[in-house]
């Protein structure tokens, strides 16, 4: 049998609701298997038996990052498709739960969010209106995002098992280091920009930006209650070093 | 000063629904996150600016917990609605920005707890793989009805906590510019400063990290002096 068009666009569908039924026993497995069911039905029609063990293969714990699940759903739908040993299969999966999970927290959670959301502060702080702001963020993030999650679908078929070296290309890594660091010098710029936008009278501007530097070197010192509680001393005492009389 | 009526209520719940199960059960485009949940607030009760610069704070505070695996983070969507409404309506002032900032970091909290509450549902939901791989039509439904739940739960944090919010940050002393604005002034660029430093340690650690932050504030400092 040939897959259609339709069916992974199904399934595509699906991977946004992958995490629907995360829990704590088989994390998102459910999301997966749910993902998966277009094609799977495609694959297995007219054998109910080999539809049920596929869907007991892929109802077992998983987890990876919600935008790659899409890569797993592709290369674990090219196994079944290829009929792989079940056990293959399952070591696959292992292998992939993991390495999704690590790849898509750094590239996407640590760089590519951040960097939109600090430039939708950023201009806002400079005097963008706030929708307008607001559609800074939302549009080139989810342009991204889903040309992510259908890419993945398409890289995962074409590749089946040889997506191990998609995940792992070095490009990812450097891209996802480059951005972490552009999106820290972001962070520095939103900061003293948030801090000037927080008129409230009283207190000087460069006071306010003084207790900001020093709650901001704590923080990224001793994250935690320690650096709170050290940056509030030394935010105290810029305070009151800089207060008249 | 707008009002909350029975109308924007009703919305606001809805959109509460909306954020709320955005941000993990579907579709994830984000909309659950602070800057865009707090304007939208805003917007409901007359005042999207405000509302973007409650999320714009806790957007900066929420940079330091991403959601990696089984963590527990704080559920930043109905809280910044709600955060965001009441700032709208409180008629601004630094001390209401504080005490907006405050609600709405508590209530992602109390968010995070229903979340994994959800969790423990979802695990009796699909836990048994086998009556499902049987039927997969019950997988189905049960995706569906899981992601329904969630968007049940955003509403109902919503709905408790709207008006709650909106009462307490009008009684707030000095909540209109009044006595303690430089307190307030400090104690927000103390949780900005803060939450910027712990974030950076944790999007790119060690010195670099540090160089980059002040790179960023310095280059800041020159654009607000030139302006």
């Amino acid at each position: 049998m040939r897959l259609a068009r339709k069916d992974f666009a199904r399934a595509l569908a699906r991977t946004f609701a992958a995490q629907g039924t995360w829990n704590y026993g088989s994390y998102m497995a459910g999301g997966l298997a749910f993902s998966l069911l277009p094609l799977l039905e495609r694959i297995h029609a007219g054998d109910p038996v080999g539809l049920r063990q596929a869907m007991d293969r892929h109802l077992r714990p998983f987890n990876a990052h919600p935008y790659l699940m899409p890569l797993a759903v592709g290369a674990l739908a090219r196994l079944e498709f290829e009929g792989e040993d079940p056990e293959r299969i399952e070591r696959f999966r292992t292998a992939l739960s993991s390495s999704l999970g690590a790849v898509g927290d750094r590239l996407v959670w640590q760089a590519w969010r951040p960097f939109w959301l600090l430039v939708s502060v950023l201009a806002y702080s400079l005097g963008l209106g706030p929708w307008a702001a607001v559609l800074l963020f939302l549009f080139p993030y989810n342009a991204g995002h889903v040309v992510l999650r259908a890419w993945g679908l398409r890289r995962g078929w074409e590749e089946g098992l040889g997506v191990g070296r998609t995940i792992s290309a070095p490009w990812i890594r450097r891209t996802a280091r480059l951005l972490a660091g552009v999106d820290v010098v972001l962070l520095g710029a939103v900061t003293v920009a948030l801090v000037a936008k927080l008129q409230g009278g009283g207190l000087p501007l460069a006071a306010r930006a003084l207790v900001a530097a020093a709650m901001a070197a704590s923080g990224i010192a001793w994250p935690g209650v320690v650096g709170a509680v050290t940056g509030a001393l030394a935010a105290l005492a810029g305070v009151v070093a800089w207060l008249p009389g | 000063m707008p009002e909350l009526d029975a109308w924007t209520y009703l919305v606001a719940v809805l959109c509460g629904g909306l954020v709320g199960v955005d941000a993990v059960s579907w579709p994830q485009v984000m909309i659950s996150r602070p800057l865009v949940a707090a304007t939208l607030g805003g917007f409901l009760l007359g005042d999207p600016g405000a509302g973007l610069l409650v999320g714009a704070v806790l957007e900066l505070l929420g940079l330091r917990h991403p959601p990696f695996g089984a963590a527990r983070y704080p559920d930043t969507g109905p809280a910044a609605l709600v955060a965001g409404a009441a700032f709208a309506v409180s008629g601004g002032g630094v001390t209401s920005l504080a005490v907006a900032v405050s609600t709405g970091w508590l209530l992602g909290w109390v968010g995070a707890h229903t979340v994994h509450l959800l969790r423990g549902l979802n695990g009796r939901l699909v836990g048994q793989p086998a009556p499902l791989s049987v039927a997969p039509g019950r997988l189905e439904r049960r995706q569906r009805l899981a992601v329904g739940l969630d968007f049940a739960r955003g509403a109902l944090l919503t709905a408790a906590f709207l008006v709650p919010a909106a009462l307490v940050i009008r009684v707030v002393p000095g909540s209109a510019g009044g006595p303690a604005p430089s307190v307030a002034a400090a104690v927000l660029a103390a949780v900005v400063g803060g939450a910027a430093g712990a974030a950076a340690g944790g999007l790119f650690g060690g010195r670099r990290g540090w160089l980059l932050l002040a790179a960023g504030g310095l280059a800041s400092v020159v654009a607000l002096v030139l302006a």
